[in-house]
């Protein structure tokens, strides 16, 4: 008989609307964050020791905030992006909580941006715009484009994407809505490699850089995995069935030990990153999860697992963190 | 004159030294005697009238006791070389006639009588059994069955094979001798049989008795040399009649493959009605105890000559008849059913394309009505085979559009029957040439099976990179909470659920199925007002949407239902059970109901303090490893140890009203209030026997469960006149539930109550019972009679005892 399930470490309620994105913050001193975007345009600042948010920050004309990331590697740096087509940066500094610059990139679907620290300083950010397809690049200070990335192909929208620094230059992973997946070379603007591991739209997908090997779900109920080998060329991998359909976005742990899944059958899925092995179901939300992240703390036993749900609630759990 | 001199003075000289022989004490006389004896033995004359009479001579008792005692070198030479040098018979006639000490009364002088050979042959082929009956345990080993025969067997060869050579020298041979010796012993019981210790050694089941040596041997012989071939089947054409079933049966038994058969038989099937009774007739439709092995030999035998195939049709034609005989179907057991199958099977698979076309009248005849009456059968093995010899014949007459095909689950039996559509005559032959080479090639084969054994185990050793990248650092969490999510949750209400039990909506319909059993054990007071209404519901469900345990889903709602609200609902299915318009399912799922509700009821409740499980333990996960921690182990040790003053003694059993006792009669009676009442639609005497089987066994169970009940002696009363009426049913299925209510009838009545009330009646199911348990063709129903022989023998006996003691 194997031990039952965890229980959540504790739950974060008073989000007031369904929780879209997650992102945590343990760097620097003072004590690590949890910011949380909204359906109602409302981002939380939730502290993780005191377990009470911090500060909430309305923006985006109250349209759905769907991602958000720190940038200058600062708790004060935030960027978020909304349903209103617009990019937001804030300064939180000293209990400000100001809009800095925003920008309107004009995209109206629920593709998640991707940002690439790729030196202090200067920031690459792809993101979504006005044309379905095309994925732009642009230099985070001066929002100057870098490039724009459209398929040949008719591939259909996009879906979900990735950005990481590679060896020769920063790359770029992107699904699609006809289910093929696209590995382009950001500095030459080029299509490497294409897969196409699924016949559903990929909702979302992860890359772990190190084990050079990434995922994708879509609404079906497998989970896919790829690898990017020397050639830069995608290949198929494991794969996975889950019990129920759909997945609304994974996260590899940065370790590169499990992966977690948010499901839309209320489940949070634990499955081992190496073979895809499932290890835990979490059962706690009474309606879709929308998001899950793994925090960054720099001791390993303090890494946190959180999933924002459409219930309103934000389940924190401490998972195969013993070292 | 000078013959009758000399043999004058023979005789006077031999009896002289006869007398010395066996009077006489003095060493010289006696090897004077001896030596002058032992110089006869090439006179023709003495041997032919004196020598048996001399040999008696020395085989009395004193020269026993001389030769063990004296241990004179001399005196036992000249012993030894009177019998080793002599004729073989008269030797072996006077020294089995010392062990046996009991003599042949035959004509010693006329050696050549049929009387003299008769016994001859006897005491050759029963000498194991002369010397054990003497000897007891101290038998030697060449004298036990198992070795002598294989030593007689190597005689018989060595005779054959001299007898070849002689032929080729151009002499005459008769093998009579030996014929009738063969058949001699094969009609002992010893020409084919099961060695224990020859199967253990090589592995096989190969039979052993005299054809286990000779037949490989013969086999191997005749495929070279034609004349073998010849003398072989001389053999066999003069093993008397009486012999040759045996002779034939052990033959075919030891050979491997019908090509081998063929050559040592040759024609014998044509020339002699005895064999061809025995192998077109005896063998296949009457005996039925043989391995499928004999009749592929039997009938590929048939096959392999043109002259032959004239009896292959004639035993297609045989065995179709005797195959869809529907009497022969119900009046003969399986294994007999099962062994004519195989038979039709081979022998249609060895007729050829045209032959077919020749016998296609009577393929189709037999395949319609043998067909029709297994498919009528009760007994699944039975309507399994029907299905498989009807599809395999349709295959074989290859009628184009018109072929049969059913569905059944595949097991071990009919892909066997399957597979011996596939046989042909020809590839029957094992590539053996001697028996002592048999071993060989097995010792090589398990040595090629063990070398690609050993590559894989050391495969996953190369692949190293599984070994790294596997989770199994990562022990998983129970994960048995992860079922499909629902969108409609299931029904709350009894209301509900009855609702949704007839909605068109799939998952509603399958959600309230899964908790309707529940709810209606919860919701007394709901389920009683909706009680029949619900009944209805459930009866005539049906699977629309594939739902997974749907049957028994539906059976546990049937019986929550029958359990909750006893009387009305019991009267509902017992009402329905006869009514108009019902599929057998559907009354069958009315007596399975019946019958589980019942047990229910019948059992004790259960106080809820023992029903409840205990919750499992929590184990914190520090503690948690894969071999129970030690903390748990001691303190299980230390639980076993210690004895507890606060626990108390153990409560003891609380009776409980048996809730089925005062309800019996309501779900026995009616059941057989209307059976004799046929209707348009439900025959139970008639056509539909197979429901009429399950009900009998549903009498008895209630039978049995309403033991110690008051109504239960009237319960009985009934049961044995229903069953009088159908206890000569022809389906066997009946005749079982027939037996099974008379079981449950002498366990569940009282022992007295049987006596008073039954009297007369049982003297007759007595009777009925006892011939019954000798000539019912079904095994079981044998043995379900001897069953309630027994019990009525032991309540009668109790019962009858009682006055006695009394007195």
């Amino acid at each position: 008989m194997s031990r039952p399930p965890p229980d959540p470490l504790y739950i974060l309620r008073g989000s007031g609307a369904p929780v879209n994105t997650l992102h945590f913050y343990c760097g620097g001193d003072g004590p690590p964050l949890l910011y949380s975007g909204s359906g109602k345009g409302a981002v939380h600042v939730w502290n993780l020791n005191t377990r009470r948010a911090e500060q909430v920050l309305e923006s985006h004309n109250s349209n759905s905030v769907i991602w958000l990331d720190t940038f200058d590697g600062s708790r004060s740096s935030l960027i978020s992006q909304g349903r209103d087509m617009r990019l937001c940066l804030w300064d939180l500094s000293e209990g400000r909580s100001a809009v800095t610059d925003s920008l309107l990139t004009g995209a109206v679907g629920f593709c998640q941006c991707s940002l690439l620290e790729s030196q202090p300083g200067s920031s690459l950010l792809a993101h979504p715009t006005q044309d379905m397809e095309e994925v732009s690049v642009v230099e985070m200070k001066s929002w100057t484009q870098v490039c724009s990335l459209r398929p040949d192909t008719k591939l259909g929208m996009l879906m979900s994407m990735k950005m990481w620094q590679a060896d020769s230059g920063p790359v770029l992973c992107a699904g699609y809505e006809d289910g093929s997946i696209v590995l382009w070379d950001v500095s030459q603007r080029h299509p490497l490699s294409f897969l196409k591991p699924l016949p559903e739209p990929v909702m979302c997908l992860d890359v772990h850089v190190c084990s050079q090997k990434g995922i994708s779900g879509s609404s079906e109920k497998i989970l896919q995995s790829w690898t990017v080998d020397g050639q830069r060329t995608l290949q198929m991998h494991h794969s996975v069935q889950m019990t129920n359909p759909g997945v609304s976005q994974m996260r590899i742990r940065a370790d590169g030990k499990i992966l977690a899944t948010a499901g839309w059958d209320n489940n949070i899925r634990v499955f081992g990153w190496k073979k895809l092995k499932p290890l835990a179901v979490l059962q706690h939300h009474t309606d879709a999860v929308n998001s899950v992240a793994f925090s960054d703390h720099q001791d390993p036993t303090q890494r946190l697992l959180a999933a924002g749900s459409k219930d309103q609630r934000i389940s924190v759990w401490s998972i195969y963190s013993e070292s | 004159m000078g013959s009758v001199e000399t043999e004058c003075f023979l005789k006077l000289q031999v009896r002289s030294h006869l007398r010395t022989l066996s009077c006489s004490q003095e060493r010289m006389e006696l090897l004077h005697a001896l030596r002058s004896l032992a110089g006869l033995l090439e006179d023709a004359e003495f041997t032919r009238t004196y020598y048996a009479r001399a040999l008696q001579v020395l085989v009395a008792k004193d020269w026993s006791k001389r030769l063990l005692h004296d241990h004179d070198k001399e005196l036992e030479r000249l012993w030894r070389e009177m019998f080793l040098r002599g004729p073989a018979e008269p030797v072996l006639m006077t020294l089995l006639d010392a062990i046996s000490s009991a003599r042949c009364e035959v004509d010693r002088s006329s050696a050549d009588s049929a009387q003299y050979r008769e016994a001859l042959i006897g005491q050759i082929s029963a000498l194991p059994s002369i010397t054990s009956n003497q000897l007891r345990a101290n038998t030697p080993e060449d004298l036990l069955p198992h070795r002598f025969y294989t030593l007689l067997a190597e005689s018989i060869l060595e005779t054959l094979e001299r007898t070849c050579q002689a032929l080729r020298a151009g002499h005459d041979c008769s093998l009579s001798f030996i014929s009738q010796l063969l058949g001699k012993v094969c009609i002992q019981g010893n020409g084919s049989y099961e060695n224990p210790h020859n199967s253990i050694n090589e592995g096989s089941n190969c039979p052993s008795g005299i054809f286990g040596t000779m037949a490989p041997r013969l086999s191997s012989l005749t495929r070279v040399d034609p004349l073998m071939q010849r003398v072989t089947q001389n053999l066999l054409e003069k093993v008397p009649e009486r012999c040759m079933e045996s002779v034939i049966t052990g033959l075919v038994l030891s050979l491997k493959g019908p090509t081998a058969v063929s050559r040592l038989m040759g024609d014998l099937v044509l020339n002699n009605k005895k064999a061809q009774f025995v192998l077109t007739h005896k063998m296949l439709l009457q005996q039925y105890q043989h391995p499928s092995l004999l009749l592929k030999s039997v009938l590929g035998y048939l096959s392999l000559d043109s002259e032959r195939r004239v009896l292959l049709k004639q035993v297609l034609r045989s065995v179709c008849q005797v195959w869809c005989n529907s009497s022969a179907v119900k009046h003969t057991c399986v294994e007999q059913q099962l062994y004519v199958t195989r038979a039709l099977l081979l022998t249609v698979a060895l007729l050829q394309n045209s032959e077919v076309q020749e016998l296609r009248q009577e393929l189709v005849q037999c395949m319609l009505g043998g067909v029709q009456c297994r498919l009528d059968s009760n007994i699944e093995r039975i309507r399994r085979m029907g299905m498989v010899v009807g599809e395999c014949l349709s295959q074989k007459l290859d009628t184009p559009g018109s072929q049969l095909q059913f569905q059944y689950e595949s097991n071990e039996e009919i892909q066997e029957l399957r597979s011996l559509m596939e046989y042909q005559a020809v590839e029957g032959e094992e590539p053996e040439s001697d028996a002592s080479n048999n071993l060989q090639p097995i010792v090589e084969a398990s040595e090629v099976c063990a070398v690609p054994s050993q590559s894989i185990t050391s495969l996953p050793v190369n692949d190293s990179d599984s070994e790294l990248d596997s989770d199994d650092d990562l022990t998983p969490f129970d994960m048995s909470a992860d079922q499909e999510k629902r969108i409609s949750a299931p029904p709350r209400y009894v209301r509900d659920c009855l609702e949704g039990l007839m909605s068109e909506d799939a998952e509603r319909f399958e959600l309230s199925l899964q908790v309707a059993a529940s709810l209606l054990r919860k919701n007394v007071t709901t389920t009683q007002e909706v009680s029949v209404q619900f009944c209805r519901v459930l009866l005539h469900l049906e699977d629309r949407y594939n739902t997974t345990l749907f049957l028994s889903l539906r059976q546990n709602a049937m019986v929550a239902l029958t359990v909750t609200h006893v009387k009305p609902v019991v009267d509902y299915w017992t009402t329905e059970f006869f009514s108009l318009n019902y599929s057998l399912r559907q009354r069958l799922d009315i007596l399975e109901v019946l019958a589980l509700s019942a047990q229910e009821l019948s059992e004790p409740i259960r106080s809820k303090q023992a029903a409840a499980q205990p919750i499992p333990e929590v184990v914190p996960p520090e503690q948690f490893d894969d071999i129970t921690h030690w903390r748990h182990i001691v303190e299980k040790r230390i639980q076993s140890k210690t004895r507890r003053i606060g626990k108390g003694v153990t409560q003891p059993v609380k009776a409980a009203p048996n809730r089925f006792a005062p309800v019996a009669g309501c779900f026995f009676f009616p059941l057989l209030k209307n059976y004799d009442r046929p209707q348009t639609t439900f025959d139970l005497l008639g056509s539909d026997h197979l429901v009429l089987g399950r009900l009998l066994h549903t009498l008895g169970l209630l039978m049995h469960l309403a033991v110690n009940a008051p109504v239960a002696s009237q319960m009985g009363r009934a049961l044995l006149d229903f069953i009088w009426a159908v206890r000569f049913h022809t389906d066997q299925m009946v005749r079982r539930g027939v037996l099974f209510a008379v079981c449950s009838v002498f366990l569940g009545m009282h022992s007295e109550n049987l006596l008073t009330d039954l009297g007369e009646d049982l003297m007759e199911a007595r009777a009925w019972l006892a011939d019954v348990a000798e000539s019912d063709c079904d095994s079981d129903c044998r043995s379900l009679a001897m069953q309630s022989l027994v019990l009525l023998d032991r309540t009668l006996k109790a019962q009858l005892k009682i006055p006695e003691m009394k007195t």
